[in-house]
This record gives C-alpha cells, sequence and structure tokens, in this order.
C-alpha cells in the first residue's frame, strides 16, 4: 500500500507501523464519575467497520509523526490522511 | 596528564572504495546535532537558526546548505531538524547550543549514525536496490532529503549533488548498512 | 543428433550455434532459440512424464502457459527442477533433463500407474488413503510423498545470488506485444516515465510469431524498430525477461527479472532480480493464452496449440511436425495451417469443428466440415489421428486450436471479476480492476492487431493525459485486422477414451464429470476435488475448458455456473528471489555495540538480543563450561568489581518545558518533582494496567531528561510516547529523540567501582565521594582528560555500580580504558549471563517478570502507582481483579534439598495438593545458579506470596517431569536492606 504523508507525499506502507482505531486518540478523562466504565470502552471496545475507517498509523522509518488514515477495510482504498495531532487538537485535546 | 587517553574510532572511519562507476566514502569528522524546535517559540527558533547559521530552516524534506558549504541543516520533521557540520572533537552539540543561544533544544546525534557518501553515474542504480523512495531528479533534486528505510535499516537519504548522495544509518548497524550499500554497488556494477 | 526439424525463416541467430544436452544428448541449437524450439529442431518431441499418470508428454505451448514440457536444467548445486522448456533461453553449454520417470524417459516403470487410471480418478487419495488410522503415516505419508512432485531439488545450497529493488514510472506498460508497445510508445513520446516489462526475453510478443504486418512492414521487424525508438529514450526503462507477477494495493506491483538465467553462469552478480514497482498508472496488455480442446488421447507428443506451432516456425524456423492436421473451432487456427503451408511444410488436413465453408485456401490440405479428433494413436509420440466420423489420418503433428483467453490474471489480482463475454466465449476483464489500471488489446479481448495497436495506443494516451502530461501526435501504427471467428467447442465426445483438461496435473473430462457427479458443482469445489488448476501452470490453458464441461454437466451458461478469479503469482517465483539477500548472517542487519571488538578480542561469546549481538560471558583461561565463566564473573564482581557494555538499553532524550509533565503521564511513578541531578527508577504500564516496561530516568536539567528502556522495549517505548505525545497531548512541549547509539554506556559494579571510576573521571569535573555523588545522582563529567561523559550511580547487580556513559565513537577505547584502571583491583568483563544471575541474586524484575500478564501490584510495587496523578493505565490498574489481596506476588524461591536446581516455568502447588491447574498457585519467572550463595534461586509469582515467608511448596513442572520442594523467601537473597549500593 502507499500512504499519501501529507508532508511527505507518497510513501510505502513498509514505512509505517499499524496501530488500529483512531478512536484511541479519545482517551477518556481519568476522573470522570464513570472513568472505569469509559476506559473499559476505550480499552476494549472496538467496531470493527467493513468500511470506511480511520486508522492510526506511524511513520517509525520516516518523520516518526502520528498520522489517521482514512483506509476503506474492503478495497483498501485511503480517501485521507491527517497529521493525528491535528486530529487530536480539532477533537479537543490539549495538555 | 590524565592516566589513560581515549581514541575515536567511529565505525566507519577512513572507508573509501570504488565499484567501477560508483564511488564509496565515509566522510570524516562530520558532526551532527539536532534541533527539536518549541512548542509554540517555532517563529523565534527559525530566526535563531538564520541568524547562527546564515540559512533558513528548509521545508520538510529538503536541507539547507550555507553558502561556504560548511553546515548543512536538514528538515525531518515538523519539530525536528539536523545540523550537519565538521567538527572532530566531541562537542558538536554546545557548539550548536551555543550558536541557538536557548532558542531550540539541542541533541548531539554525531554518534548515532554512520555517514556514507556514494556518487558516481552509478549510483542512483545501486540506491535502487535498497532504496524505496524515488531519487529520479524529476521526484528528487538537489538537497532533496528522505527518511526511510533500507535492508530493515532506517536510513537518511540526502541528494548532495548531481550523482552525489549522503547516507545516514544507524552507528550500531554501520557494519550491516555499508554492507548492504556495498553489495548493491557490486550488484549494478 | 542434428536439427532435422530445421527450417528456413525465423528470428534465430543462424550464425551463433549454440551446443547443449537433453537427457545427455548432445543437440545443437542457435541463438534466438528457447530449449523448447531446439529440441523441436532436433526432432526431440518426447520431452517429459506427467505427473500422476506418467504419460509421456512433448510440448504444448510456446509460452508462460506451457504445462507439460518442465524440465531440471543445469547440473549440481545450481540444478533448478520444473523449469518450462518454452521460457528457457538457450546458451550454450545448456544442460537439461527429463523428469518424472524411473528408468529411463522413453521407458519409465512408473509408467504402470497409467493401466491403473481406472482406479486413479479425481477423489481417488481422499477415497483411499483413508483408513486404517494407523496407515497415515507409516505407509500413506511415504508412498504419497515418494511419488509427490515432478523434478528433484539438489538438497544442496543454492550457489547463486538473487536481489531485490524498487522502481518507480508514471506508466508501467505490462507486456510489449502489439498493444504494449504501442502504449509505451504513446507514454514516452509524451515525456512520462514509463517502464515496458515482458517476460519473453525479445519483446514483440505475437508479432514475433505472426506473419502480420503493420506499417507497411514485417511486425517483427516494426517491433524491433518500436523497441529501438523506446530503448533510445532517457525516461523508458525497457525491461525484458521480467515477468510482472503481481498487481498489489495502489499501483504497486511486483515484477521478476532473470538477469543471468539465460547465461551459462551469473559471473558473480544476481541471477534474478525481484522488483517492487511503483506505478502511477498502469497498462496491462498481457495478451492472451489460446486453449485446447479436449479429446481421446489428446496428450500424445506432438499435440501442440495452433499458435504455438505457429510460432515455432515463424519465429523459430522450426518444423514441429512433417505432416501435420490442424484442429479448430475458429478462424485463427486456419492461419496455422496457412503459416506451415507457406513454409513448406504438409497439411494433411484441417478439421474444423464448425459446419462451414474453408476460411482460406491450403494448398494440399484436405478440409473436414464439422468433424472433430476422437483418439489418437502413437506411444512416444503422435502417428495417427481418429476422426469423429472413423477416418484416420498419419500426422505427426496435430495443431490443435479452441479459441483464444484473454490473460486477464492481474485484472483479479485485487479481487476484481472477469465478465463472461458471449461473442468471444472467454472472460475478458471486469469493471473492478487494480487502482490506476487499464487493460488494452488481446488481454482486454481485443484478440486483433490493428485493435490491439489502436487500444494500447489510446489506453497509454488516456493514462497519461490524466496524468497531466500532453499526448503526442505521432501517427498512430497502421495495420489490418485479421480475420477471426470462432463458435466454443470445448471437448470432442471420445468414447471411453481419456481427454485430458489439466495436462500437467491430469485432470481428464471424466474427472470433472466425476465431480459433478459427487456434488462438487462449484468451481472451488472442482479445483479442489479434481485438482486441476492447481499445478505449478495455475490452469493457465485448463481452467476455462473445465469450468465449460461443469457447466455442461450443470446445464448452465459458463457466467452462471462461475469465474476463477487468479492470485499472484502470474507464473512461479522461486524461493531464492522472495528471500533476496536475507540468507545465512545477513538474514537481518546486526547491531554491535560499541566494545564489540574488545569483546572479541577478549573470549566473549556473543548472544542474539534482537538485532544486537551481546557479550554473554568472556572465556579465561582453561574454563570448560559456561557456568565457569559466569560464576566467575559474578564472584569476581561482587568481591571487587565488573565492567559490561549496556549501551543495548533504549536510551531517549526527552527535552520540552512540558518534559516532566509528559514523563508523570507516560510513567505510573512521579517524575515532576525529581531533581535535577537524580535517576529514579521508573514503571510504565500499558492502558488496561499490565506493567509495560522498566527503566531509569535521570534529570540532567529542568527541561531535559534521559530516560533508559529495556534492550527489548526501546523501539516500542520511543513508539508509544509519540503516540502520548502527538495523539493525546497535542500541546505539550516535549520532544523525543533516540540517543541509544550515540552513547557507549558501560556498568562498572561492584565494592571498587568508585576506585576504579576515580582513575576515569577527571576529579575536577566531578566529586566522587558518596556524599558528592551519592546512590541514584547524575550528572554531566569528562572522563581521561576532558572527554564529555554522563555518568549515573545505579544499580542493577545490587553492588556499589555507577554507569558511565561516552560518546560512542570511544567505546572501545573506554573499555580498554576501564579494565586498564580496573587491573589493580582484578576487573573483570561481564556479560549478559551473569547480568542476569546478579539481578536474579538482587530480586530485580526483568523480561521474565514484565511477561504482559503482571501488574505492578503482583510485582511489589503498587505503592509506586501514584493516585495523584493521571497516567497512563492508572484508571484500568485500580480494578479490583488487578489489586486481588490473593494476587501472586513476586518473591524468591530457594530448593529445600540445596543440592537441586530450580526450573523455570515450574508450577506452584501447596503440600499435600494434587497437581492440577485448579490447584495452582503461580509460576517461577526466573531461575539462576547463585555463586554467592552456592546454590539455585529463583524469582517467580505465587498466591499471597509476601505474606507467606518460609512457607514450603512444591515446584512441579510437568514439562520436564520433576518437582522438588522449594522454600518461599525474599526476593532479595542479596544485601535485602540495600546497604551495598549505597555503600
Amino acid at each position: 500500500m502507499i500512504i499519501d504523508h501529507p508532508l511527505l507525499g507518497p510513501r510505502d506502507a513498509a514505512e509505517f507501523i499499524y496501530l488500529g482505531d483512531a478512536c484511541l486518540i479519545d482517551r477518556p478523562d481519568w476522573q470522570a464519575e464513570d472513568a472505569a466504565d469509559a476506559y473499559h470502552d476505550y480499552g476494549y471496545i472496538r467496531d470493527n467497520i467493513a468500511g470506511p475507517m480511520q486508522e492510526l498509523w506511524y511513520h517509525e522509518q520516516g518523520d516518526r509523526s502520528w498520522l489517521v488514515v482514512t483506509r476503506d477495510t474492503l478495497t483498501h482504498e485511503i480517501t485521507a490522511v491527517e497529521l493525528a495531532r491535528d486530529v487530536a487538537r480539532a477533537r479537543g485535546r490539549s495538555k | 596528564m590524565p592516566d589513560f587517553t581515549l581514541t575515536a574510532a567511529p565505525p566507519l572511519a577512513g572507508y573509501d572504495r570504488s565499484f567501477g562507476d560508483i564511488a564509496l566514502k565515509a566522510p570524516k569528522d562530520l558532526a551532527i546535532v539536532s534541533i527539536a524546535l518549541p512548542l509554540g517559540a517555532e517563529d523565534a527558533a527559525k530566526a535563531a537558526i538564520k541568524t547562527a547559521f546564515g540559512i533558513a530552516l528548509p521545508e520538510i524534506g529538503m536541507s539547507a546548505v550555507a553558502k561556504d558549504k560548511s553546515t548543512a541543516i536538514m528538515r525531518l520533521a515538523p519539530d525536528q531538524a539536523f545540523v550537519l557540520f565538521p567538527s572532530a572533537t566531541p562537542d558538536a552539540e554546545p557548539q550548536i547550543a551555543a550558536k541557538l543561544n536557548g532558542a531550540a533544544y539541542t541533541t548531539d546525534q554525531t554518534d548515532g549514525w554512520c555517514a556514507l557518501e556514494i556518487s558516481g553515474a552509478g549510483a542512483r542504480r545501486a540506491l535502487e536496490r535498497i532504496c524505496p523512495v524515488d531519487l529520479h531528479p524529476d521526484a528528487f533534486a538537489v538537497n532533496a532529503i528522505a527518511r526511510t528505510v533500507m535492508e530493515h535499516m532506517g536510513a537518511i537519504v540526502a541528494r548532495t549533488g548531481e550523482d552525489t548522495y549522503l547516507l545516514l544509518s544507524a552507528s550500531s548497524s554501520a557494519k550491516s548498512f555499508l554492507h548492504a550499500v556495498e553489495l548493491s554497488a557490486k550488484n549494478v556494477s | 543428433m542434428s536439427q532435422v526439424n530445421r527450417i528456413k525463416g525465423g528470428l534465430v541467430d543462424r550464425s551463433k550455434s549454440l551446443d547443449f544436452t537433453f537427457n545427455g544428448k548432445s543437440m545443437t541449437g542457435y541463438a534466438g532459440d528457447t530449449l523448447a524450439s531446439a529440441l523441436l529442431a532436433n526432432g526431440q518431441v518426447l520431452v517429459g512424464r506427467s505427473f500422476k499418470y506418467h504419460r509421456p508428454r512433448g510440448i504444448l505451448t510456446a509460452g508462460s502457459e506451457e504445462p507439460n514440457a518442465l524440465v531440471q536444467l543445469r547440473s549440481g548445486a545450481a540444478q533448478e527442477p520444473n523449469t518450462r522448456a518454452t521460457m528457457t533461453e538457450l546458451f550454450d553449454g545448456l544442460t537439461a533433463t527429463s523428469q518424472n520417470h524411473r528408468g529411463s524417459l522413453e521407458f519409465d516403470l512408473m509408467a504402470v500407474t497409467d493401466l491403473a487410471s481406472p482406479f486413479l480418478a479425481a477423489g481417488f487419495y481422499y477415497k483411499t488413503f483413508m483408513w486404517p488410522a494407523a496407515f497415515w503415516e507409516k505407509v500413506y505419508e511415504p508412498i504419497i510423498r515418494a511419488s509427490a512432485g515432478l523434478g528433484r531439488l539438489s538438497m544442496q545450497d543454492d550457489p547463486d545470488t538473487y536481489d531485490k529493488g524498487f522502481l518507480h514510472c508514471d506508466l508501467l506498460v505490462i507486456g510489449a506485444g502489439p498493444s504494449g508497445l504501442a502504449a509505451a510508445l504513446a507514454g514516452a513520446r509524451s515525456g512520462a516515465r514509463v517502464i515496458l516489462a515482458d517476460e519473453d526475453f525479445a519483446p514483440g510478443g505475437r508479432l514475433n510469431s505472426e506473419t502480420l504486418e503493420v506499417d507497411g512492414m514485417a511486425g517483427a521487424d516494426w517491433a524491433a524498430q518500436a523497441v529501438a525508438e523506446l530503448a533510445a529514450m532517457d525516461n523508458v526503462r525497457l525491461m525484458t525477461r521480467t515477468s510482472v507477477y503481481g498487481a498489489y494495493d495502489h499501483g504497486v506491483y511486483g515484477a521478476l527479472e532473470r538477469c543471468t538465467d539465460h547465461l551459462p553462469g551469473s559471473g558473480g552478480k544476481p541471477r534474478q532480480v525481484l522488483w517492487r514497482i511503483y506505478s502511477k498508472r498502469a497498462v496491462l496488455a498481457a495478451g492472451a493464452t489460446e486453449r485446447p480442446i479436449a479429446f481421446g488421447n489428446n496428450d500424445r507428443p506432438g499435440i501442440m496449440m495452433a499458435s504455438a506451432v505457429r510460432t515455432y516456425v515463424n519465429r523459430f524456423g522450426v518444423a514441429p511436425g512433417k505432416r501435420v492436421a490442424v484442429l479448430t473451432n475458429n478462424d485463427d487456427g486456419w492461419r496455422t495451417a496457412q503459416d506451415l503451408a507457406a513454409k513448406g511444410v504438409e497439411i494433411a488436413a484441417i478439421i474444423d469443428t464448425r459446419d462451414r465453408p474453408a476460411v482460406c485456401d491450403v494448398k494440399g490440405a484436405r478440409h473436414v466440415r464439422g468433424a472433430g479428433v476422437v483418439d489418437t494413436a502413437g506411444r512416444l509420440a503422435l502417428k495417427r489421428i481418429t476422426l469423429t466420423d472413423g477416418q484416420m489420418i498419419d500426422v505427426d503433428c496435430l495443431a490443435v486450436s479452441g479459441g483464444w483467453n484473454p490473460t486477464v490474471h492481474l485484472t483479479c489480482h485485487q479481487r476484481g471479476r472477469p465478465v463472461w463475454n458471449e461473442d468471444l466465449s472467454a472472460f475478458v476483464p471486469g469493471k473492478d480492476l487494480p487502482q490506476g489500471m487499464v487493460v488494452a488489446g488481446a488481454a482486454n479481448g481485443n484478440l486483433t492487431l490493428a485493435a490491439a495497436l489502436d487500444e494500447g495506443r489510446k489506453a497509454a494516451n488516456a493514462q497519461i493525459k490524466d496524468l497531466g502530461f500532453t499526448v503526442s501526435r505521432k501517427a498512430a501504427p497502421k495495420a489490418e485486422d485479421e480475420a477471426y471467428e470462432g463458435a466454443p467447442k470445448w471437448h470432442i465426445p471420445s468414447g471411453k477414451k481419456r481427454a485430458w483438461v489439466d495436462f500437467q496435473n491430469d485432470v481428464t473430462v471424466k474427472d470433472v464429470k466425476l465431480s459433478h457427479q459427487e456434488g462438487f458443482r462449484s468451481v472451488e469445489h472442482l479445483k479442489r476435488y479434481t485438482t486441476t488448476g492447481m499445478a505449478t501452470d495455475q490452469g493457465k490453458t485448463s481452467n476455462i475448458p473445465a469450468l465449460a464441461i461443469m457447466a455442461e454437466c450443470t446445464g448452465k451458461t459458463i457466467p452462471e455456473t462461475g469465474t476463477t478469479i487468479f492470485r499472484p503469482p502470474y507464473t512461479p517465483i522461486p524461493i531464492g528471489a522472495l528471500a533476496g539477500r536475507a540468507r545465512g548472517t545477513d538474514f537481518r542487519p546486526y547491531r554491535l555495540t560499541p566494545s564489540h571488538e574488545w569483546a572479541k578480542a577478549h573470549g566473549a561469546t556473543f548472544v542474539e538480543v534482537g538485532n544486537w549481538l551481546r557479550a554473554q560471558w568472556f572465556v579465561k583461561g582453561n574454563e570448560k563450561g559456561w557456568r565457569d565463566s559466569v560464576d566467575r564473573e559474578v564472584l569476581n564482581t561482587r568481591q571487587s568489581v565488573g565492567i559490561c557494555d549496556v549501551t543495548t538499553l533504549g536510551k531517549i532524550d526527552i527535552q520540552g518545558k512540558d518534559a516532566a509533565e509528559f514523563l508523570n503521564k507516560v510513567y505510573a511513578n512521579g517524575f515532576a518533582k525529581l531533581a535535577v541531578g537524580r535517576v529514579r527508577y521508573g514503571i510504565m504500564l500499558r492502558e488496561d494496567g499490565i506493567c509495560y516496561d522498566d527503566g531509569t530516568t535521570a534529570r540532567m536539567g529542568e527541561n531535559h531528561f534521559v530516560m533508559t528502556t529495556t534492550t527489548a522495549n526501546a523501539v516500542l517505548v520511543f513508539r508509544r510516547m509519540e503516540f502520548v505525545r502527538q495523539c493525546l497531548f497535542p500541546d505539550m512541549d516535549v520532544h523525543l529523540i533516540s540517543t541509544t547509539d550515540a552513547w557507549a554506556q558501560f556498568a562498572v559494579a561492584g565494592p571498587n567501582a568508585r576506585k576504579l571510576l576515580e582513575k576515569i573521571v577527571d576529579a575536577d569535573s566531578q566529586d566522587m565521594s558518596n556524599e558528592g555523588f551519592p546512590f541514584m545522582a547524575c550528572g554531566e563529567v569528562t572522563v581521561c582528560g576532558g572527554t564529555p561523559a554522563r555518568l549515573f550511580r545505579i544499580s542493577f547487580s545490587g553492588e556499589l555500580a555507577y554507569e558511565v556513559a561516552v560518546p560512542a565513537r570511544y567505546g572501545n577505547s573506554m573499555m580498554e580504558a576501564l579494565m586498564k584502571a580496573g587491573e589493580e583491583f582484578g576487573a573483570c568483563p561481564y556479560g549478559t549471563e551473569a547480568l542476569g544471575v546478579m539481578r536474579i541474586e538482587k530480586g530485580h524484575a526483568a523480561g521474565n517478570e514484565l511477561d504482559g500478564r503482571t501488574t505492578a501490584h503482583m510485582l511489589g510495587m503498587g505503592r509506586m502507582v501514584s493516585s495523584k496523578k493521571d497516567c497512563i493505565g492508572w484508571t484500568l490498574s485500580q480494578r479490583p481483579e488487578m489489586m486481588r489481596e490473593d494476587a501472586e506476588k513476586l518473591v524468591g524461591f530457594r530448593p529445600v534439598d540445596r543440592s537441586q536446581k530450580l526450573i523455570a516455568g515450574s508450577h506452584f502447588i501447596n503440600k499435600g495438593d494434587e497437581a492440577t491447574m485448579a490447584n495452582d498457585q503461580g509460576w517461577m519467572t526466573s531461575v539462576a545458579w547463585s555463586p554467592s550463595l552456592d546454590h539455585s534461586v529463583g524469582l517467580g509469582f505465587i498466591k499471597s506470596g509476601d505474606t507467606r515467608m518460609g512457607e514450603i511448596v512444591r515446584a512441579v513442572s510437568p514439562v520436564h517431569d520433576t518437582e522438588m520442594e522449594v522454600e518461599i523467601v525474599s526476593a532479595h537473597f542479596i544485601d535485602p536492606e540495600g546497604e551495598r549500593l549505597r555503600a
């Protein structure tokens, strides 16, 4: 596969490490009332999507960017590649 | 006079060989210092870099070379660059830190890498055997750089001239890296 | 033997004679021959035996689809079985032997299987080798193994080398036939970067085999001219002898280039190169494959594809027979008759399965309308054919044309399904093509020359226009379309005579019918039941006929019956090519520690730790076994001082205003308040609360930390910290860079460690006294007269110990200096074994304890997990199950009988209980012989271990069939109060 890195252009997927569902960005608040349940879901519950899915890929043999790659799990078509840092900020993560 | 003295023995020191129209050489005394741009103070860091080296921090995937060729800055990531310059002494990091005066974080990388220069008409043909990145002149201009993987080893390739590339890879696997590049040169020459 | 069948013409170079042998017989061919054409020229019609029935077989085709003519090439270690003679370029000195027979090729003793064929139909193995079960391994398997396979391996190491590589292009053109050449010309003339790949050594495809004209010249000449134009262009890479074998995601293709297979020797260069081609766009111009017609005894040597017969006559100047008949269901078969007649080969008859007038005049040939062949005769070579009406014709070659199948293989590699084209009676590429691919020419069902040229050019133009190139206005090549019309005919009823569908796996029409009869009617079942299409040729000539016959049985149409799709590789790829350079010690890169050379010179035995080679122990004097060395190293270190290269531990430089806060997130224990100049042990959790990694982190400055990780997890911890930094806390000012290789780091341990280091560390750079540099201190120092270094007072061994780091270039020299400085104390180097023994004696957890199942609570570090802050893994580490009072706790164990050796992996069972899973109390993680205590010591997890000191339990190892009584003791066998390391 080829991942079109937003900063570096197309790179062979062999340069990357796959992690999984980009919902891992949405780490729950440890002090919330339902923290235990929220972390349970965060840690163990995943949708097994047949279709476009947001995934985390890490450019280990490259610039060390974590990326959010939108990839169709049926066709491998990649429709979007974003820096995970930008996605995390857009989802309200900060310090 | 101390009781014990240490002698430097970088892994590829003195290496210099040719294979047909391909020359392989380990550059001497190449110091490498990484620069990290502080979050929120990138502009100040960029200005300090410009002042310190007389060259602007390049875009990601490119290197900038000082007019007198003494210093090159490779931009590897949004917040990371390598400064390369000649220095035989193990004080590369303090040298750069002094020039930047606290505007960026610095880490000595000199000993973490081995460097190999491959040049000649057949250089690109040899690299084709190990480098997944497109090095065609139309795709990889002079001063372009790429961090990638060659023969399972992380590597940085920089086009430093028409037919000249500087390769960097981890110093602990320098011998395996040299073998990979040498074999590529042998296989195509 | 002379070239009895060589005729005039062809593209072979008659000025270059090449000598070769087949089964020891000397023969001669010409440059430009394949082994197949040269064998035919020499009258060698019989070339092999079939897989199952050991039937005599000849050459069927002239291309990569060849199912029959598989030979062993070369000899000795370089021997290569199952090589297609049709794809083997002749070279001087080539040696080939036939395969799959006992005794000579002509008198194969195994041919008796052919007599037993009534019992060996499809499914025979499934039905026969069922019972008794006791026979499976002892009787059946040896029989099956002995008769399996075709050629034989040399059983020696492959003497050749292989390589891999990466290529990039705008346009990849697969196939250099008429449409491929037209596509490549169009692409190249526009300025695009073009790769043109073809499996043949002579580009041109069918143009080299036909008498058709392009632009008013012979097709082969036009091809040569096109190739010359392409070869002269910088933006074109012309790759002959290169099979594009697979289409992968996003325009990536796999290709095998055979670099030296056509030469007597490789000259030290890689024999083959496996290329990964990154294309922006691709034109698949793979052509088409002619298909056979099944009829009685249609597998005799001399029965060939009509197009192949044409190829041998036109391209190679070889007449496959003296008296030839043509069996065809289409117009194209007639051209074979025409071309042969034009070369003076006698055409005995043209048998057209269609009842219609002659397509053209062929001198001297009898035209038999609406008929077929039902039987043939000739044991080792064809002598006679019998037609449907019973008349017999003496021939030595029968050219068969059953129509053409577009070569759609690569269109299927991304799960694309071909669609049935009723006009062609063939599958053509469907709509779901691999990204960036278009198909042109015969591969797309445009089987005639003008159409192929036109589509090749148009396809390429459309592709490159899409990429932003300006299409060349140079005139398109001109040609005429030849006649192509046919009526499907898959098999001719031939009574009880066996009619072959899959030649390589010996599958007959009857087998397909049997499959239907037994209910295996889907294509996938048909393939598996009969093995049709599952030989090394992957059914290139057999899949569609088998499917068509199944369709007849079911009374359905072919598309209703099913579609076979194809997986990579298109043609077989040698394992050596897939391995590339990764053989022997080049299997993976090695990482060497900075003191590797010193260690090598001083008796080190090395152990692979991931990619690292680490000194495991150092043999001294007459030491016989490893234990002698390890015991000495441990005692020497504990009694005086020892030195160990610990560079392999991961080192991560962490800087930034939020670095301390960041460490609070990644470590379970607190780091924000760590003072500058101090080191702290830290433990990392996974998000599920399980322990992940441990190590020490030193605060070198307010915003500067140096972390160490375990050797094994160095890369993983770095990756995960980047995840935390970028994905979880994107606004923290923190920056990471690995310095593992930058610093050579040495542990100096033992009561004399300080004295030794006082001689190394420059006195003016650091006060080395216990007060000036206490336990868990760190600092920047200089050593040996000004070399910058880092010093850490940390201890894995439990002794007074330091780790000192210098720039890696000084590592080997530093080891020498340390040893020299330690001479007066009797310092010794120690390896990973002694390191392991000492950490077990001290009760330090390592990988065996942090095995992905254990918690901080179990490790006795539960209180380290700070409740005052969030960290990765905090919430889930607090789950009740993770905090159970009776959880297995890390403690020490010693054998009650001190002479016994503990066994790692043993499980603990209370005295008196049965050794069952239900009674399991825990397990032993690490054991070592403690030379300090002179008995075996172990670490392990046992339920409520911390409250059971002194209790005797049994350590049971069903794997070793052992059981012994052990006592639960503190994990700290040595210096439990930690007085030594604070001394």
